[in-house]
């Protein structure tokens, strides 16, 4: 499997993070998005007429839209983390992976204007951003009541990475993320994962690793 | 407190190559300027009508809001013809211009921040290093600066004892040489140009001249993005956001040697837009 | 801030959200504090500034009974002070780096932290638990004139008091309590009445 990927996009780093948590070898095609403008450019549109990335390429198969990779990546790879055929677990599923698309619009439409000076009205994205975070927070706190920790079922699915990464830097496009306690837990639970990987803005849990000095102690 | 040291002092405005005619709104120390090409098709800036002086020297436009008495500086190494020279593109950071600098004169945080690239928590140590300001070009520098790094660059297959030379020729410009694994004997050459917007805002604009025959560009541009964004999260996270130069004010070690000459050398040049004197 | 504020308790946050080995940002009158448990779960509070370089360490990692900032590594024990700096591993760090421990306790469920310690413990209401932390873009006057006049109300049915503590002059740090052994459908419907009451606070301010 092919990656075009950009090592500061969070969509690109959805399907990164998926495939180091599922063991999955995927061939990364360094993208220059930015300052190079090259998913613009003639090859790419020709893969993506939408310019967009990431896309990912897989023999005759070709995805440009980061849920349905998660989809097809869990689908070949990790049936676990998909929802079962329960109605509530396919509904659920559907319903994060459709609001991830709020999430990339409105905080990672922040993150553009404030870090890398796209165009964009900077406190309207703000505004969608915090109302999404608001939502996510009530409903990680319903799951917490109800001794759950993830989005959909009883375990970590392709839900939670689909979300994950725009909230994760919601500092970015300078949204605050101090308010929210059931989001930092379930952030840290994500983070907490075997195979879990960093990208710029989402430390590591330093703590996982052995403590150098333990030998000291 | 005057600003007028900075004011006539250099600072990047735009890539050479992203200039147009339209032109792009921009700031420099708190005043709106316009970026672009004029008329003839020459780089130009505006501030309010009025035309700011320009230089076109690494990639970069630079300008000053007053008169400098000296030219920007130069990097002769970075002339060698074949290097690739590298835009790194402009990362906007809400933190203050001397902030960004001064983290990048610190090797201490690599094990913590850019953990298995730059460096690793077994190894720490901050061995001793030599920091002088250079008389005749009035320039903090730091030599012998040793350090193990995991994957010291793009380029580099794995760990090695990496040598740093840091070099400050204005307030909010470094430049770094640091050992260059294809050329041993070489140095690559890695530069961090701060546009002062406010002076808790900055345009960072990294840019680097190397010897690498085997990583694309965008290899390498991909490569300095990825440590420089590691450093956001924490440069937006400081607390004051301004420099503090009131040495009670913060905790410095061995390991800080220059950052502490920097923070002197800004006090004694009065560079101190973006700074903070005396605890608030 | 007068010195009689500076030793009133002040809620911080809810004790269940901050999980055994973690910590958490918050913030008093005097401004940003982190709050963190060790890893067998005993509460500390502190400046949330590494006196090193700045840096919040409300963002760094818990090992067993210390506090490590996230940006090199300066390791802070249970009384403050700083045990171990990573870049000089042989240097016995100097008594004076200390990154201001305060006073904290737990009461009802919550997290209350002062700036100096008060002669009391926080005061106890007989019978509830915390429930929810949410931050209102309000004042507390404007938050209790929308729950009916008082902080003691009923949310969704359920009888309730809202905890404030005024964190900038239009951001209001609130915590829900609920009766002890509250049912959690009950629970639910209090956090959605909570909702509501953010909404309909918000937009009269």
């Amino acid at each position: 499997m092919i990656l075009y990927d950009y090592i500061l996009s969070p969509s690109c780093y959805k399907v990164r993070l998926l495939a180091s948590l599922l063991g999955v070898k995927l061939e990364l095609r360094a993208v220059d998005f930015h300052p190079g403008r090259e998913h613009k450019g003639d090859e790419l549109l020709a893969l993506n007429p939408a310019g967009s990335i990431p896309i990912l390429v897989d023999g005759e198969d070709v995805l440009t839209e980061s849920a349905a990779i998660l989809s097809y990546i869990a689908a070949k790879h990790g049936q676990n983390w998909l929802a079962t055929s329960d109605a509530g677990e396919v509904g659920a599923q559907q319903q994060w992976l459709s609001f991830s698309h709020r999430l990339t619009s409105a905080l990672g439409g922040a993150r553009l204007v404030e870090m890398l000076h796209f165009p964009g009205d900077l406190a309207a994205l703000q505004e969608a951003g915090i109302a999404a975070l608001r939502e996510l927070e009530a409903a990680l706190f319903a799951r917490r009541l109800t001794g759950q920790t993830f989005l959909v079922g009883d375990r970590i699915t392709i839900a939670d990475i689909a979300c994950f990464p725009y909230v994760a830097l919601a500092p970015d496009g300078s949204v605050s993320l101090d308010p929210y306690a059931s989001i930092r837990i379930w952030m840290r639970a994500i983070r907490a994962q075997p195979r879990f990987i960093e990208m710029p803005g989402i430390h590591r849990l330093h703590e996982l690793a052995p403590d150098p000095l333990a030998g000291d102690a | 407190m005057s600003d007028q040291a900075m004011r006539d002092a250099w600072f990047p405005v735009g890539l050479l190559s992203g200039l147009t005619r339209a032109g792009t709104a921009s700031m420099l120390m708190g005043e709106d300027i316009t970026v672009g090409l004029d008329d003839t098709g020459a780089p130009s800036v505006d501030c309010g009508g009025r035309k700011l002086p320009t230089v076109e020297r690494f990639g970069h436009l630079w300008t000053s809001l007053g008169a400098p008495e000296k030219d920007l500086f130069t990097i002769p190494e970075a002339d060698h013809p074949e290097r690739t020279l590298v835009d790194v593109g402009v990362v906007r950071v809400k933190c203050s211009p001397l902030r960004a600098v001064e983290n990048f004169l610190d090797i201490a945080h690599f094990p913590f921040v850019h953990t298995d690239i730059l460096g690793e928590e077994d190894h720490p140590e901050v061995n001793n290093y030599k920091v002088e300001v250079r008389k005749d070009e009035d320039e903090v520098w730091a030599t012998k600066v040793e350090f193990y790094q995991p994957q010291a660059a793009a380029s580099a297959g794995g760990g090695i004892i990496t040598e740093y030379m840091y070099r400050v020729p204005a307030p909010t410009c470094s430049v770094l040489y640091k050992t260059c694994p294809p050329r041993p004997g070489e140095w690559d050459v890695i530069c961090l140009f701060v546009q002062p917007l406010t002076e808790e805002l900055c345009d960072v604009w990294p840019w680097m001249a190397l010897f690498d025959d085997t990583s694309t560009i965008t290899d390498l541009i991909h490569f300095q993005q990825l440590i420089f964004l590691q450093d956001r999260s924490i440069l937006e996270n400081q607390i004051p956001k301004k420099l503090p130069l009131d040495p009670a004010l913060e905790t410095p070690t061995r390991a800080d040697l220059t950052s502490v000459a920097y923070r002197r050398w800004l006090k004694r040049h009065d560079y101190t837009y973006g700074a903070q004197l005396v605890a608030e | 801030m007068q010195a009689d504020e500076r030793t009133q308790w002040v809620p911080a946050a809810v004790s269940t959200d901050i999980l055994d080995g973690t910590v958490v940002p918050a913030a008093l009158p005097t401004g940003p504090i982190a709050v963190w448990r060790t890893a067998s779960g005993e509460l500390h509070a502190n400046g949330d500034r590494c006196p090193h370089r700045g840096m919040r360490l409300s963002h760094g990692f818990v090992r067993g009974n210390s506090l490590s900032c996230i940006y090199h590594g300066w390791r802070y024990g249970r009384d403050g002070g700083c045990e171990h700096i990573p870049a000089h591993p042989g240097l016995e760090p100097p008594k004076s780096i200390n990154c201001g421990p305060l006073p904290v306790a737990e009461a009802n469920g919550v997290v209350w932290v002062a700036a100096q310690a008060p002669e009391e413990a926080p005061a106890e209401i007989e019978g509830f638990e915390a429930l929810k932390s949410m931050l209102f873009c309000a004042t507390p006057a404007a938050i209790a004139e929308a729950a009916g006049g008082a902080l003691k109300t009923e949310l969704g049915g359920t009888p309730a008091h809202l905890v404030t503590a005024e964190r900038t002059p239009s951001e209001t740090f609130v915590v829900a309590l609920v009766p002890t052994g509250t049912d959690v459908a009950s629970k639910l419907a209090a956090a959605t009445a909570l909702e509501a009451l953010r909404r309909v606070t918000e937009s009269a301010t």
